[in-house]
């Protein structure tokens, strides 16, 4: 596969770079496809590589013991791997595995760490992505410390919706419980919840969203400031 | 090993029935009822839902594979079992 042209790429972090940082990175980029489950960046080991996602999603969570809690969620708005690199700090305690099969570019640390090191606008753009990340990380422990289970799952499931194509989510109940760190009987019930008011359809394994506006209201405000804070900072809107 | 599906029943009628449609693999019974009061018992210490008032009032109703009713046990027997 060739490199991609800067006008193709849907990695909004790759869009939102000035032409010629992202000529300093392109003769760098490896198309990469993530497979379900797959671990990208395992806790405690050197961040060799790291992925500008175009579709797909990984989930940065907790790594103490077979039940992970996802903390935080990277899709093609993101890189993953910016917070260890771009703070230089080689490793991160975290796992970082792939929920959402799809594709990106993988890029060597060394290779971006130089790009980082040339460009001053380059580094500011990831720095402020990682600021964007530490905001999303925030709402997430607001979340689980203050909204009933509707409202996260709510929050998440818009959250899910950003980063896939169509309204149609492919998530079992087992999935959104790890996800979530609630058992799985509380998902299907907040599922029902949430079915009854019209503002999602449920059917085997997937989730359709029906009511963006809905699923928004009960947030309780735990939705919007991260994707606030990357409008502005990163897309300059 | 057989397959228990473990539908949350929490208010009357077919609404109040939230229905489990992927269930665990359980060795037999006792193990199914073993596995619905841990699983009872962790929705009561740390799950909020606007949808339950009262966890104590709910009840899993466990089938088997075909749908046939296997038992029911309300969230309540995690306390009276083991003496709490």
């Amino acid at each position: 596969m060739p490199r991609p042209p800067h006008s193709t790429v849907r990695n909004r972090l790759l869009r939102a770079m000035a032409p010629e940082d992202f000529a300093r990175l392109q003769p760098h980029l490896d198309p990469l496809s993530l497979q379900l489950r797959e671990v990208v960046i395992a806790p405690d080991a050197p961040v060799e590589e790291l992925f500008f996602l175009e579709s797909g999603m990984v989930s940065i969570s907790t790594a103490h013991d077979e039940r992970r809690v996802e903390v935080g969620l990277v899709g093609s708005e993101g890189l993953v791997g910016a917070v260890p690199v771009a703070l230089d700090c080689l490793t991160t305690p975290q796992v970082y595995f792939v929920q959402l099969s799809g594709e990106g570019w993988s890029i060597g640390r060394g290779a971006l760490c130089a790009a980082l090191d040339e460009s001053p606008a380059l580094r500011r753009l990831l720095l402020r992505y990682v600021h964007t990340l530490i905001v999303q990380i925030t709402q997430t422990a607001y979340a689980h410390a203050s909204l009933s289970l509707e409202s996260r799952l709510a929050r998440w499931l818009l959250m899910c919706h950003d980063r896939t194509e169509g309204d149609e989510l492919v998530l079992t109940h087992e999935f959104l419980s790890m996800m979530l760190g609630v058992q799985r009987a509380g998902v299907t019930l907040a599922i029902q919840n949430l079915e009854g008011a019209g503002r999602i359809r449920a059917k085997r394994r997937r989730i359709e969203v029906l009511d963006r506006a809905k699923l928004l209201a009960l947030t309780n405000g735990s939705y919007g400031t991260p994707e606030g804070e990357y409008a502005r900072l990163i897309e300059g809107a | 090993m057989p397959r228990y599906f473990f539908h949350l029943r929490h208010g009357p009628g077919p609404d109040g029935l939230a229905r489990d449609p992927e269930g665990d693999a359980l060795p037999d019974t006792d193990a199914a009822r073993a596995h619905a009061l841990a699983v009872a018992r962790d929705l009561i210490a740390r799950t909020q839902l606007h949808a339950i008032r009262d966890w104590f009032a709910c009840a899993f109703e466990v089938t088997d594979e075909n749908g046939a009713p296997v038992m029911t046990v309300p969230f309540s027997d995690t306390v009276t079992e083991d003496g709490a």
